[in-house]
């Protein structure tokens, strides 16, 4: 195999003057505040949230309107990102308006919790669906694309029980799992692409839904947190920002950002 | 306010060990790019002279401070040094390190002198320096600690013993001391890098990156952002953190890239 030519060192760092992105899970707080992030490092931001849900609409209407607002290029789009389909007709229309897409940010999360000798494989199959299946159907059709171009930078989020053990958790753990070893995976597979596919796990975060957002569960889980608090969605757009506009050396990476939850024995 | 606010560093005062070449003056001159002043420590005056030059070119600040970091008392004076002309330190980047003698030798064949050596100038200088300027970041109630690891620090290499065991041992420093300082604002991330030649030599070594997933070498502007990110705003919530730089190899590496085999699903599965 011939080597890969060295990239071109950028004028100046992080910035992402000329990118298009796609986000999804852009109708919750942690998906809205990475494509508001996106958009302010200077990218175009297609963003994605669920369909069925009328609060996800009004909310990424709301970033849609952000974005606008930073003299950046949007695309709102209502997906069911179980859907192949669905997810093929977004990428393609990114495509179709903008001629390429260079980052996808998996920023969905549907927690699930329920002791394991009670979940029903229909609740198996919607937490792997909504967790999992969703990524891989994103990477896949992004991934075409990027492959096509030349170009890619893919950061799938997962949260904390992807390494780490929580009771009732399983079913959620092994998608979240699922979802980081799928991005390893891919980092080989296009290494030679110029795709970097990272993942960033984060630990319990303030507006996670079920845990995050329900007080009484935030506190106790706080507590127990060498930082004494949950992840703010605020601080995972630095993150994604950095693998957005890295020079693509680093891949196959997962970067823990809990605050050293997972630092500690 | 932007996120790319976040990622500025302006006025701040940065000691970084290792300055004189390769991943360090890169490192050194990313800071400067991000508005900090240095502190450039390395044994040999002449090349972290260079370096303060370049940063000063920038138009910031920065003083040369030979030192040996496998020295505590020298290391003692270099953050002495940096309170003395900036009256702070904002953040502290481990970066110095590197083969000693007796790297590459057999097992029997390695002395307790090069055994020490090895881990004192890879592992004990990066104690003594977060040490040393711990206490004054914690009266500041804030501080920023970037280790420099190696992938090495996370796989074992064939006759490689000082060297890996001083670069493991300083990724789990990095959570030991993020743990403990978390609560006082100050945050402790380390950098694994994976092949970043200083050398033609040292490519030709390494085939140009050939078995490196990506299918090439890392440059040392490559790692400038990185260490600029840890020690920003924008990395807040990361603590303890190692973040491999490295091409995909640590990510990969049990087939050759792109030459895996391909198997189809067993009969049935798919109709």
């Amino acid at each position: 195999m011939s080597p890969t030519p060295d990239p071109v060192p950028p004028d100046a760092p992080f910035g992402l003057d000329g990118r298009t992105a796609f986000v999804i899970g852009a109708g919750r707080p942690l998906g809205r505040a990475i494509a508001n992030a996106l958009a302010e490092a200077g990218a175009d931001v297609a963003i994605a949230g669920l369909t069925d849900s009328s609060q996800e609409v009004v909310q990424v209407n709301s970033v849609a309107n952000q974005i606008w607002s930073l003299n950046r290029r949007n695309i709102p789009i209502e997906i069911d990102a179980r859907d192949p389909v669905s997810v093929e007709a977004a990428i393609q229309r990114i495509d179709d308006e903008w001629d390429h897409l260079d980052i996808l940010v998996n920023a969905q999360d549907l927690v699930f919790a329920k002791p394991f000798h009670e979940t029903s494989l229909e609740e198996w199959g919607a937490t792997l669906a909504a967790n999992l299946s969703s990524v891989a159907l994103s990477c896949q059709a992004a991934g075409r694309l990027m492959m096509r171009d030349g170009f890619g930078r893919i950061i799938n989020i997962v949260t904390v029980p992807a390494e780490r053990g929580v009771s009732n958790m399983a079913a959620y753990a092994a998608a979240k799992g699922g979802a980081e070893s799928l991005s390893r995976a891919l980092s080989q597979e296009w290494a030679r692409e110029g795709i970097a596919v990272n993942c960033i796990q984060i630990g319990f975060y303030e507006d996670q839904a079920g845990i995050g957002d329900d007080p009484a569960i935030a506190e106790q889980l706080a507590k127990m947190l060498p930082s004494k608090a949950l992840v703010k969605s605020d601080d995972v757009t630095g993150l994604v920002v950095m693998l957005a506009s890295d020079s693509g050396f680093i891949t196959g990476q997962t970067i823990r950002l809990d605050g050293a939850a997972t630092a500690r024995v | 306010m932007t996120v790319l606010d976040n990622f500025r560093l302006d006025d701040r005062v940065v000691i970084l060990t290792g300055a004189g070449r390769g991943l360090g003056r890169a490192m050194a001159l990313s800071f400067a790019d991000a508005g900090a002043h240095l502190v450039c420590a390395a044994r040999s005056s002449n090349e972290i002279d260079e370096t303060a030059a370049l940063v000063v070119e920038k138009g910031r600040r920065a003083i040369a401070v030979p030192t040996d970091v496998a020295d505590s008392d020298a290391v003692n004076r270099l953050i002495h040094a940096t309170l003395e002309e900036f009256g702070k330190v904002d953040a502290l980047i481990n970066n110095a390190g590197g083969g000693t003698p007796g790297m590459g030798k057999t097992l029997p064949e390695i002395d307790d002198y090069e055994w020490r050596t090895g881990i004192d100038v890879n592992l004990s200088s990066q104690f003594f320096c977060a040490r040393a300027v711990i206490p004054h970041m914690i009266e500041a109630g804030h501080g920023q600690i970037v280790n420099v690891a190696s992938g090495f620090g996370l796989r074992g290499g064939r006759d490689n013993y000082m060297y890996v065991a001083a670069k493991a041992a300083v990724v789990n420093l990095t959570r030991s001391l993020a743990v403990t300082y978390g609560e006082q604002g100050i945050r402790v991330n380390c950098i694994a890098p994976g092949i970043f030649p200083h050398t033609s030599e040292a490519e030709e070594r390494w085939r140009g990156g050939k078995y490196i997933p990506v299918g090439r070498v890392g440059r040392a502007w490559e790692m400038g952002p990185l260490a600029v990110f840890l020690a920003s705003d924008a990395a807040a919530g990361i603590n303890g953190e190692t973040i491999a730089q490295d091409g995909g190899g640590l990510a990969g590496g049990i087939g050759p890239t792109g030459w895996e085999p391909m198997i189809p699903l067993a009969d049935g599965i798919v109709s």
